[in-house]
């Protein structure tokens, strides 16, 4: 898929100060109202927001999801490597996390939150779907497998 | 991991979880945001008035690409909103707009305008268009009148008039 056929591709200016209002998002509802709360929001935008990855994967494309990762962490110059298999397989080697480094700088260290958000999403959108994303956290990022079930 | 380009549409969701524990769940984030926000605008609010929020706004017109302008005179500050880059991307959202979502900003700008004792008055055009007028007052005589023009702008929709008096 090219970037163009993503049913969202951003341009412009990248605001990566917006990794810190998404961790405060994340931390008030947590301190809020808990976990289920989380999850909750996160759930919806994995599945009503990123309607169109959600809906590709459910039918066995993961072609949106894949360009998404390879465009916005281009976007977001981040230090990955993504390699893609003709099966619609791929791994996803993130050596320093977009978001980790922001929010380093912003001096918030709560990498379990963070990376929540992540395992999460990715399970509304494997769920149901012939896809897992299995997550092996690396010192400052993660290799993200995403295979067949 | 959401890329910040996607933030707004995440915050949307958040907007609607809020919205579905009641409106005082929804008071207690904006009190939370505006307290936050005191750090960054309310001393320059406090010491220069009007003419701290000129320069306040005119430096996020430039971070956050807004389209948007301003004008300063002796009694009031008013700051036009031709193209809301929050809203305009939460627009552009499969997820749909949570219908309070513009309430956000007078959420937190109310509270640092008393807490700076100047008078405001929202007008937010509409919930579904990327555009709104703020106007601050030094004299609540001022903003009253300028209240009841705005209020005559929606006769049918008062959520789109928010003021601090």
């Amino acid at each position: 898929m090219k970037p163009e056929e993503m049913r969202y591709c951003s341009t412009g200016e990248v605001h990566l100060d917006f990794h810190g209002s998404t961790y405060v998002g994340l931390k008030y509802l947590l301190d809020h109202f808990g976990m289920e709360a989380v999850d909750e929001v996160l759930s919806s935008t994995a599945e009503k927001v990123y309607k169109s990855i959600y809906e590709r994967l459910q039918r066995g494309d993961s072609s949106e999801l894949i360009c998404h990762w390879r465009y916005y962490l281009e976007r977001e110059k981040c230090d990955f490597t993504l390699t893609e298999n003709p099966d619609g397989t791929a791994v996803l080697e993130l050596r320093e996390c977009p978001a980790l480094r922001q929010l380093a700088k912003e001096n918030i260290n709560d990498r379990p939150l963070i990376c929540h958000a992540t395992d999460k999403m990715n399970q509304v959108w494997c769920a149901n779907s012939p896809f897992e994303i299995v997550v092996e956290h690396l010192e400052k990022g993660c290799r993200q497998t995403l295979r067949r079930k | 991991m959401i890329p910040s380009d996607h933030f707004v549409k995440f915050y949307s969701e958040v907007f609607k979880y809020l919205q579905k524990q009641g409106p005082e769940a929804i008071k207690e984030y904006y009190d939370t945001i505006a307290e936050h926000q005191k750090t960054h605008c309310l001393k320059q609010f406090e010491e220069k008035s009007l003419a701290g929020m000129k320069e306040y706004w005119d430096r996020i017109i430039i971070e956050e690409n807004c389209d948007a302008d301003a004008l300063l005179t002796d009694k009031s500050y008013t700051f036009y909103m031709h193209g809301c880059p929050s809203l305009g991307k939460v627009l552009d959202n499969d997820a749909g707009v949570c219908d309070i979502y513009c309430d956000h900003c007078p959420g937190w700008v109310l509270p640092v305008m008393s807490a700076s004792n100047h008078y405001c008055v929202y007008d937010l055009i509409g919930k579904d268009i990327p555009r709104c007028i703020l106007k601050a007052f030094k004299n609540r005589c001022d903003a009253e009148v300028y209240l009841e023009k705005v209020k005559k702008r929606h006769p049918e929709h008062p959520e789109l008039v928010k003021c601090n008096f």
